[in-house]
């Protein structure tokens, strides 16, 4: 039967001649970071494909489809954690693999052309990182894409047609959305399949490089199938098993939708990007005589000079050698630059940290959850010039008794509560806010052009006039809001 | 090869000539069809050019209530209704922001004169004895927010620092906050959204081409 297909198709001697390859020295593990890296890729592909049956690119849809596929897709919370781990495991793996190349020498003649088109690989995957960031279209999603984008934009020359080119015009909206979507699921998939075959046929050509000795020829030659690909499948296990993990313990968060009017959010960048991010954060505390240049040196010229560096690679180390003993250059800057990685990485997610806790937000998605909030007790939202201890006070007055119907970060509830951020009865006049709060509120209002019918307990009696006075300087002071400081005895004259 | 018989006699001149013909038009009619297909789809990625800009938003009764709470000491956030236009969903209102301070023109001549020289905007500053700022942050257009207690504008995103008059104090942005025009027009308070080009030390308006 098979030798019938065969006769007809030539498939088994294909895969023969396809399988059959020298591993000089034998088969190795440190040979299995490539083959990883494109097995991390077919899953990419896999759940990708899976996505797009859900997902729907807009700035009306493209939050709600996500969180449908979330919440009531069956196993669609479970797949689209498959994709986001995915991508940070390929990312990973194929750092792995581009050190190892390095290393080794791998680059060297005559694998210049193969060694070009993995860095033309590398962009194009960190393309596919930055263009899925923005899908989801939570706030982390709009921020981030934002910084990207305006970065983009003060490339020299280019960086305003690159912007706008993004963008689909001069701000991010829906367009943006579409256009980000063709990029991630057609284009650089496309280009990263064809790159990839090209990157396996020069392989092919080349051979294998095997290890970093200058003595090759006299290596005795181990076998591709199956040693090697046993190897290769073991390695692409191991992937499968850490995303698998972290899929299920793990699952990717979605925030709020992208708002704009959202100020208290702080935006994280993905952890790949977590160096840039750190880096960009230092040059802040630069000298200001010098921040322009060094942010442009940090956010553009440097990773240019990187992959510019990386590209011509090959024809700067000209030294034959493969040995590590005889490279210490090319070593010793790589050292550096992974060392300066980690270690700005390191600042990056510390900065990131910071950040939430002054804001008053805990982890990633946080900001949906009124309990995370709570447990800080302070918020970003200042003091309305009263003293910090009131706005302490306020805050957890707040949290204990208006926050299970107007939210953690003032938004209300459609149709029954009204926000508080933006409000302008909150900001306007303090006695009418006093009068509400004291006295309570029954029939529709409308708020902001939305209509709200609910019920506002009176909460004289239960709160002190102290507990009303501060949590209303807080609901002044918080999400945005800046209204002044309301007093006890302002509450008091009100209250009698 | 297997199949590659028809190789091994070169053929007459006659027929090296008819190949060398129709191995360039091969290569030619593949070239024309590529940039026959090429100018269209580059052309259709091209940024469109419909702009929301330099379009007067005005406050409703109690939002322009709002913006006249705002003191030198205490900004204001102010929502108004922003029509623009999303794509295909076309003309849409969303609801946007912008930070109110009080100040006189003086105020703002002395503490950022770069506005009433070299980055002088095509608008006046200060208009009704308030200034108007633009809610993105000059550096890479997070939004920033006001912290009382700090009496500064504070941006979350890579912690660049203002002062109550968008005065540039702390971190990464190379210039202050931008003021956007604000007009009293028959007995109505409007502002215009303009975007920016951020982490420029100087006013470039965002614009197609």
């Amino acid at each position: 039967m098979l030798n019938w297909i065969d006769q007809r198709t030539g498939a088994l001697t294909q895969m023969k001649d396809f399988l059959t390859e020298d591993v000089p020295g034998g088969a190795s593990y440190w040979y299995a970071f490539g083959s990883a890296t494109v097995f991390a890729m077919i899953l990419q592909i896999a759940t990708g494909i899976f996505l797009c049956f859900y997902y729907a690119p807009s700035t009306a849809t493209a939050w709600e489809s996500t969180k449908f596929l979330i919440e009531k897709v069956p196993a669609g919370h479970f797949v689209l954690s498959l994709h986001y781990w995915g991508a940070s495991a390929m990312i990973a793996f194929m750092t792995m693999h581009l050190l190892q190349v390095l290393l080794w020498g791998a680059y060297k003649k005559p694998r210049e052309l193969q060694w070009i088109v993995g860095v033309l690989l590398f962009i194009v995957t960190l393309v596919l990182g930055l263009t899925g960031y923005l899908l989801p279209w939570d706030l982390d999603a709009l921020l981030a894409s934002k910084v990207a984008i305006d970065i983009a934009g003060n490339a020299p020359v280019l960086g305003p047609a690159v912007q706008q080119f993004l963008q689909d015009g001069t701000t991010i909206g829906t367009l943006t959305i579409n256009r980000f979507f063709g990029l991630h699921v057609w284009l650089m998939p496309a280009l990263l399949v064809l790159l990839v075959a090209a990157h396996l046929s020069i392989f092919r050509w080349n051979g294998p490089a095997g290890p970093p000795i200058d003595e090759a020829p006299k290596l005795k030659p181990g076998r591709f199938w199956p040693e090697q690909l046993f190897m290769d499948t073991v390695l692409s296990f191991v992937l499968f098993v850490i995303v698998l993990a972290l899929a299920a313990f793990s699952p990717v968060p979605l925030d709020d939708k992208a708002d704009p009017n959202n100020v208290t959010f702080v935006a994280y960048p993905a952890w790949y990007f977590l160096a840039l991010y750190a880096l960009l954060d230092t040059v802040g505390k630069l000298p200001s005589s010098i921040v322009q240049v060094a942010s442009l040196f940090a956010t553009i010229v440097g990773p240019t000079l990187l992959v510019v560096l990386l590209v011509v690679l090959p024809f700067i180390d000209r030294n034959p050698s493969r040995r590590l003993s005889r490279r210490p250059w090319v070593l010793g800057v790589t050292a550096l630059v992974m060392l300066g990685a980690i270690g700005f990485s390191w600042i990056g997610q510390s900065n990131v940290v910071e950040g939430q806790l002054r804001a008053g937000i805990i982890g990633p998605n946080a900001i949906a959850s009124p309990a995370a909030t709570a447990s800080t007790g302070t918020t970003t939202g200042g003091t309305g010039g009263g003293a910090a201890s009131t706005a302490a006070a306020g805050a957890s007055a707040y949290t204990a008794n208006c926050v299970t119907c107007h939210g953690a970060t003032g938004a209300g509830a459609p149709g029954a509560f009204p926000p508080l951020a933006g409000n302008p009865v909150v900001v306007g006049d303090p006695n009418a806010v006093i009068k509400i709060v004291t006295g309570g509120l029954t029939g529709s209002i409308t708020v902001k052009g939305g209509k709200y019918n609910g019920t506002m307990p009176a909460w004289k009696g239960t709160l002190t006039n102290a507990q009303i006075a501060s949590v209303i300087t807080y609901i002044r002071s918080s999400w945005g809001n800046s209204a002044s400081a309301v007093t006890e005895a302002q509450v008091a004259a009100q209250a009698k | 090869m297997a199949h590659a018989e028809a190789y091994k006699d070169p053929g007459s001149p006659e027929e090296q000539t008819r190949r060398t013909f129709m191995a360039n038009a091969v290569v030619a009619l593949g070239g024309v069809i590529g940039l026959t297909l090429a100018v269209p789809l580059v052309w259709s990625l091209l940024p469109s050019s419909e702009t929301s800009s330099d379009v007067w938003s005005p406050l409703t009764p109690e939002e322009a209530d709002a913006l006249k709470k705002a003191t030198d000491k205490s900004p204001v956030r102010v929502t108004f209704n922003l029509h623009e236009t999303n794509g295909y969903f076309g003309a849409t209102d969303s609801e946007q922001f912008v930070w109110a301070v009080a100040a006189t023109e003086a105020q703002m001549r002395e503490q950022r004169p770069e506005l009433f020289s070299t980055e002088k905007p095509t608008y006046p500053v200060v208009n009704l004895g308030f200034v108007i700022f633009s809610p993105i942050c000059p550096h890479l257009g997070c939004r920033y927010a006001w912290n009382q207690a700090q009496d500064k504008f504070l941006c979350p995103c890579h912690g660049s620092v203002y002062d109550i008059f968008g005065k540039h104090e702390a971190g990464p942005a190379l210039r202050g906050l931008d003021p956007l025009p604000l007009r009293d027009f028959q007995g109505k308070v409007e502002v215009t959204w303009i975007e920016y080009q951020t982490n420029t030390p100087q006013l470039v308006i965002q614009q197609v081409g």
